[in-house]
């Protein structure tokens, strides 16, 4: 018996509305499913299309004047592209929660932390007010955050950075939800902060069962922590591969991405770097988006052509025409 | 010999009636043609510290000597010609170079303040300079706000450049810009080092430190907490916040 | 060749965000502006007694005559000169004087000059302008000259407080101690790279100022405080005509257009300018 997966994209189109006549797309092409209690990252430059492809899961695409176009997205069977307000307030908040990216603003600044995770907490109608206290520190709790009492009644300039991203969290799983979508969550905080926040992550996986989508640019990252990567590149996802596979990546630019990490470099020594820069919106190429930067690329790629998403291993696939012609 | 040296440097800032001290007695030397990294977190006192290198801050306590020499006579630092062999990069790419210039009059006008030449022959030798760090004809003739973030960290290398330094000291430079970009960056700061140039790196990212350094030292809360050649550091590293920071990088033990 | 390259950068200009707003705002302006010039030097003269007061808007009239005879159409374009040209120097003068004051304030050390010149700053920045400027003009007098003092003596402090802020704010950018670094003297880093990045704020402001400004000194020649009778001045124009609306609304509807369309043209400039600045 085969589990449904909890999140299924297929072929998601993410428009944005410049003028009345103009749209840009920012994603075209994207496919990947996320299984119950699965942690997947999704790496990709900027311009990728990542942080779109987040909005779309949260249901804020709107305010950006951006829109599904075309495609499917469905959360647990519901349909996401269809949904409209009511059936998002029962959804985002309560079943997908999410956590913002540690350099944007976090906290609201005119509320003490106990006031926002009440907020989280009465998200669900039915809690019964007597108990939001207890709720709120045992939250701070499980966030590993000291001394909750006290930070209840603080405001966010008394945080640090990596507490700050921990309320945030907090207020993330107020409602236990089935899915985290974490957008960069620690980017900008010290490292030895980032290594907890990550290890509280997997903590709330194996304790709630929770599926995680962890955005970042940074491929050490996501490779320590991730079951499964997702590489997106030029609003397509290209790859999907496990993390333990990672160095015989089935795609031209995820063995790009590998091979340009600073940290397997030897010291001064030769550093790769992906060609050219990636392609900013609304200027992609045809055919293959990744053809002009491409070390191993040829003249059919470069045709105008939806390229086809080819399954390998149980879960993964590629995008590139010539997947099974790269070394091992 | 030591290009530079510090010795029992203190930078104590005094706000709402608490003193802080970002550093606290703190020695340090680079050996001239060497590349030293400074690590720590947020915090540590690693950018104060560079900016009293650079003669930016002035230490509360202490003393910093270049080439034997201190650097501080009265108010001033670096007076007169010594100015120019000790060149800063920021890590801010935004806020490194002036909005309402065009790149190649900023890198021309620092041609200019240190070789005599008109301003044609410096904006000639500008877009030379800036062609050597990846950044064409047409783009040095854009304003910041059009260029990438990586692209502003060069033009902002290449100011430093222009002075034709001996020590340039970098505060974060790889820490706002995209993965390539850090790439490209790199492979400049190593281009540079091999012609010679002496280079201060603060930074946080422990896998660029380890990418250029001889030798590193670890600073937390105002002090270093330990110091040593750079693969000693990361593979052997002896005390503990040394050790929970090499720990902390992904890829490490978790 | 040449004239299809500048149509072309014309029209990608106007593409981007905000270029609507400020190319309509320009183009509006320029029309009054150009009416202002051409009218006062070809047309009739703006207190000459023409023909029967209270004639209604006509063919040779357009505007009508008002209670004195007088042509409206070259009064109300005559007065251009005299509502945007006030309004003009008096925020031209305070933008200048108060973004020189404000650089000062933002980089002295010394306590005192400090603490005077900001207490002066908050002092006359806690009045609204038109308040302070009907105070100051029952010491002065009326007219328009003293509108301009006035504005002069008290408009600077809002520059001065944006300029202020900014400046400190700049001073600490890394680009400044980048100048610093490569040994440029203290007075070009200040003249070349701090002061064009400060009165880039006030400049903006400065521009709706303008507005403000201009309904300011219409303001006060409606309150018979500015212009005197005869100027062509439209604020006293609709003062003048007010009594007259029902008979004769020419007399006070024009000059009210006129002073909208002022306005208007240059919110959209500020607006468009607004936009683009943000990239929506």
């Amino acid at each position: 018996m085969s589990v449904e997966p909890l999140v299924v994209i297929d072929e998601l189109k993410i428009d944005v509305r410049l003028t009345r006549a103009n749209r840009l797309p920012i994603v075209d092409t994207a496919t990947f499913s996320i299984d119950r209690g699965e942690i997947i990252g999704l790496i990709g430059e900027s311009g990728s299309g990542k942080t779109m492809l987040c909005r779309a899961l949260v249901g804020t695409l709107g305010r950006r004047g951006a829109y599904i176009a075309g495609g499917k997205l469905t959360f647990d069977g519901i349909d996401l592209v269809a949904a409209k307000g009511p059936a998002w307030a029962d959804i985002r908040g309560k079943r997908i929660g999410y956590v913002p990216q540690s350099a944007l603003a976090g906290p609201n600044p005119v509320m003490t932390i106990g006031a926002q995770l009440e907020e989280s907490i009465l998200q669900d109608k039915e809690f019964s007010r007597g108990n939001v206290k207890a709720r709120a520190i045992e939250l701070l709790n499980i966030v590993q955050i000291r001394r909750p009492e006290v930070v209840m009644h603080q405001y966010q300039h008394e945080l640090s950075g990596g507490m700050k991203q921990r309320v945030m969290i907090a207020c993330a799983i107020a409602q236990q939800p089935e899915l985290i979508v974490a957008d960069e969550p620690t980017t900008g905080l010290d490292v030895t902060v980032q290594a907890e926040i990550m290890r509280l992550l997997l903590d709330i996986r194996s304790e709630f069962k929770t599926s995680i989508i962890l955005v970042s640019h940074d491929l050490p990252l996501v490779n320590q922590i991730c079951d499964e990567i997702v590489v997106m590149h030029a609003g397509s996802t290209v790859e999907k591969i496990s993390s333990r596979d990672i160095t015989s990546a089935n795609h031209p630019y995820t063995r790009a991405l590998y091979d340009s990490r600073i940290d397997l470099v030897e010291p001064k020594g030769e550093l790769t770097t992906i060609n050219g820069q990636p392609p900013t919106v609304g200027n992609w190429p045809v055919g293959c988006r990744f053809s002009e930067r491409c070390d191993f690329v040829e003249d059919r790629c470069r045709h105008p052509q939806v390229l086809p998403i080819i399954p390998i291993g149980a879960n993964g696939f590629s995008t590139c025409l010539r997947y099974n012609e790269l070394e091992k | 010999m030591n290009i530079i040296e510090a010795k029992d440097v203190s930078v104590t800032f005094e706000s709402f009636g608490h003193e802080i001290k970002a550093v606290d007695h703190v020695d340090f030397f680079l050996p001239e043609g060497q590349t030293v990294g400074i690590v720590g977190e947020s915090g540590s006192g690693k950018s104060t510290f560079a900016r009293v290198l650079s003669g930016l801050q002035l230490p509360t306590n202490g003393s910093v000597t270049y080439l034997g020499n201190p650097i501080q006579v009265g108010k001033q630092t670096y007076p007169g010609k010594l100015r120019k062999d000790v060149q800063m990069v920021f890590q801010d790419p935004y806020g490194s170079l002036n909005p309402r210039m065009k790149i190649v009059k900023a890198i021309a006008e620092a041609i200019r303040q240190h070789q005599d030449l008109d301003k044609k022959s410096a904006i000639e030798a500008g877009v030379r300079l800036l062609e050597s760090m990846g950044i064409s004809g047409d783009d040095a003739y854009k304003y910041p706000r059009s260029l990438s973030g990586g692209q502003r960290q060069r033009a902002s290398v290449a100011r430093a450049l222009s002075a034709q330094p001996r020590l340039l000291i970098a505060d974060e430079p790889t820490s706002a810009i995209d993965q390539s970009a850090q790439s490209q960056l790199l492979g400049l700061f190593n281009n540079l080092i091999k012609d010679g140039l002496s280079i201060v790196l603060v930074s946080h990212d422990l896998s660029v430190i380890r990418y250029l350094s001889d030798y590193v030292y670890v600073m937390k809360d105002g002090v270093f907490v330990e110091s040593g050649k750079t693969e000693e550091i990361f593979n052997n590293p002896k005390e503990e916040y040394t050790k929970k920071l090499i720990a902390s990088i992904p890829g490490r033990k978790l | 060749m040449k004239i299809k390259n500048l149509f072309r950068s014309y029209k990608a200009w106007v593409a981007r965000p905000g270029g609507i707003g400020i190319s309509s705002g320009v183009m509006m302006m320029a029309i009054l502006l150009l009416m202002g010039i051409l009218v006062p030097l070809f047309g009739n003269r703006s207190d000459a007694f023409v023909g029967d007061p209270f004639s209604r808007p006509s063919l040779k009239y357009p505007f009508g005559l008002d209670q004195l005879g007088r042509d409206m159409f070259s009064r109300v374009f005559n007065a251009v000169g005299v509502d945007l040209g006030v309004a003009f120097l008096g925020v031209t003068i305070p933008f200048v004087i108060g973004t020189i004051i404000g650089i000062l304030l933002g980089l002295a050390r010394n306590r005192y000059f400090l603490s005077t010149v900001g207490s002066i700053i908050d002092g006359i920045n806690a009045f609204p302008l038109l308040i302070i400027a009907i105070a100051a003009i029952t010491f002065l007098g009326p007219g328009l000259k003293s509108v301009i003092i006035i504005l002069s003596l008290t408009n600077w402090a809002r520059y001065a407080r944006i300029a202020r802020t900014k400046a400190v704010v700049v001073a600490q950018q890394n680009y400044i101690e980048a100048a610093r670094t490569l040994g440029y003297p203290r007075w070009r880093i200040i003249r070349k790279h701090l002061a064009p990045n400060v009165s880039a704020e006030t400049i903006a402001y400065a521009l709706s100022d303008f507005i403000l400004v201009i309904t300011v000194v219409a303001g006060l020649s409606f309150l018979g405080l500015a212009a005197r009778p005869p100027a062509a001045e439209w604020g006293s124009m609709i003062a003048d005509g007010r009594i007259f609306l029902g008979q004769a609304w020419w007399l006070v509807i024009f000059p009210g257009l006129a002073l909208c369309w002022a306005a208007i043209s240059l919110s959209f400039i500020v607006e468009g300018l607004f936009r683009r600045d943000r990239g929506v």
